[in-house]
């Protein structure tokens, strides 16, 4: 029988640990993480036939399944390029395996610990930036996303408040998060506006750091997690990608300059559900910078550029009592970043009705893996199958 | 972004060899298509636009504006790290179909805003600048007025 829809059964997640602090080797939390999702969903781990991950993960399928014991494996596949605009695509991949049938259990997931496998950002980056940056001086994301970012405040005219919201309501959700990197930071007006500045317009609330992690949700058809749980979280729809002609490693000479790439994955995910951004109770956000989140809610159809400063409002951007909820477990900025997996999780988490933040009566939350770079991703997740 | 695929050696094997062959001999050179003159930028072996592999160096003059800028106040790049804080520019060219390159802004900061005027100077190759030329740029307050 062929599967008709896709659906979450489980989700692990380890501590976020301060980079270069994990006390386990990078496969172990990996391992350990899948674990906690097969235990979720009630499988046997080695059940799991398929693997998927994205921005040059260093964990692939087949060095998974000795330790996992995996009966047979079926699918073993990475996002190729994009970095952690890969993460969503993570789940389209799955997605497509599943409903394709080459595989019936899919686990998506991200690990990095830097005493295994370097700073993973250095493999997203695939090292460094390449000449026509470094001789300039510019050799971090922080850099290249600030140049994005100051194009979107200055010639767009989106107000820096909107990207001050977008940190206030993650550090907020983070607070009522135990497990939270960012739990004891109350970010205050003041606290943004003196912290120090990194790449000017980004500061220092502006910007993820890296944490020590593994994360991994596990799909399968939607028949099937129904024999499984109570709680089965529906994929309505994935997709990713870029619209061109003007995207792809152009060095900072992409079109539209300062869009998130959101865009293309976007339009496919809401012709294919019918859904649109009205329909949407809670968005979890990739928020490498607080530019490009921004940047994924105007591509995204949430916004413009010109109602960005009413729409992005600290109360808006909250739970339970804002209008457009994001980053329910404080997200890339403040729960901890593990390239945009934990968004994924957290989607997974608050449709079970699991979040620390939780929506009331939320039914349908988006995932953007939209940081603006070359390839970007969207995912669409639902309380209810697709109608 | 560009990344380690970005690195050819030995470096002459770079598609955008001449235009670091170029900035050495005190000239900006962009790559355009011989074919349908679509200005090529970052270079590349193919034109999109017609499809053709041939392409030549054009020569332009190294003034422009400002499409983007930031001040770095961390030593990304450890070269760099005795000038911190410092301003980079992303500098669009009109005179080469809107290209866009990266500099370091030199001088007077006070002006920096998008759409200002630039003007380029050409700089030796030095440890500071990977061993490459490069061009850095000064906000030219005369046209700016
Ligand atoms: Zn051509």
């Amino acid at each position: 029988m062929t599967p008709r829809g896709v659906a979450a059964v489980g989700y692990g997640t380890t501590p976020y640990y301060k980079r270069g602090t994990s006390p386990h080797a990078e496969r172990k939390l990996l391992l350990m993480a899948i674990d906690d999702a097969a235990a979720m969903a009630g499988i046997d781990p080695a059940d799991i036939d398929g693997f998927v991950s994205y921005g040059a993960d260093q964990q692939d399928g087949p060095r998974l399944t000795g330790p996992l014991g995996t009966r047979e494996l079926r699918w073993s596949s990475l996002v190729w390029g994009g970095g952690g605009g890969g993460s969503a695509g993570a789940i389209a991949q799955a997605e497509a395996a599943i409903l394709s049938g080459q595989a019936e259990t899919v686990v998506v997931y991200r690990a990095t610990a830097e005493s295994t496998s370097g700073r993973l950002s250095s493999a997203v980056i695939q090292g460094v930036f390449g000449v026509q940056y470094r001789a300039h001086g510019i050799d971090a994301p922080a850099q290249a996303l600030g140049l994005r970012t100051q194009r979107l405040l200055e010639a767009d005219g989106v107000p820096a408040s909107a990207l001050k919201a977008v940190a206030q309501a993650s550090y907020h959700h983070a607070g009522r998060t135990p497990h939270a990197v960012g739990r004891d930071v109350r970010l205050t007006d003041e606290a943004y506006d003196d912290a120090r500045l990194i790449a000017e317009p980004v500061r220092l609330f502006d910007s993820s750091r890296e944490n020590d992690a593994a994360a991994a949700i596990i799909f399968t058809s939607a028949e099937r997690a129904r024999d499984l749980t109570s709680t089965p979280v529906h994929l309505l729809g994935s997709a990713y990608g870029a619209l061109g002609p003007r995207w792809g490693e152009l060095d900072e000479n992409h079109e539209p300059y300062a869009a998130s790439s959101q865009a293309a994955p976007a339009h496919r995910v809401w012709k294919r559900t019918g859904l649109t951004a009205a329909d949407v109770d809670v968005v979890q956000l990739y928020v490498n910078f607080t530019g490009p989140p921004v940047s994924a809610l105007i591509d995204l159809g949430f916004c413009t550029a010109d109602t960005a400063g009413e729409v992005l409002t600290f109360e808006n951007l909250i739970a339970p009592s804002g209008s457009l909820p994001i980053n329910t477990s404080g997200g890339d900025l403040a729960e901890g970043f593990l390239h945009g997996m934990g968004n994924a999780v957290e989607a997974v988490r608050q449709l079970r009705g699991e979040s620390y933040n939780p929506v009331p009566d939320a039914r349908v939350c988006l995932v953007a893996g939209g940081p603006i770079s070359e390839l970007s991703s969207v995912a669409l997740f639902s309380t209810e199958p697709p109608a | 972004m560009t990344n380690e695929r970005d690195e050819v050696h030995p470096f002459e094997g770079r598609v955008d060899s001449p235009y670091w062959d170029g900035l050495g001999a005190g000239e900006l050179r962009i790559q355009r298509c011989q074919r349908c003159e679509r200005w090529s930028w970052p270079a590349d072996w193919r034109c999109p636009a017609c499809g053709g592999y041939e392409f030549r160096w054009e020569r332009v003059e190294p003034v422009g504006r400002v499409y983007s800028w930031i001040r770095s106040h961390l030593p990304f790049v450890a070269a760099y790290a005795d000038l911190v804080p410092y301003v980079n520019v992303l500098v669009e060219l009109p005179q080469a179909g809107n290209a866009r390159i990266m500099g370091l802004l030199t001088g007077d900061e006070d002006g920096i805003r998008i759409g200002a005027p630039l003007t380029g100077e050409f700089r030796p190759a030095s440890p500071r600048t990977a061993d490459l030329p490069v061009l850095t740029w000064s906000i030219d307050a005369r046209a700016a007025a």
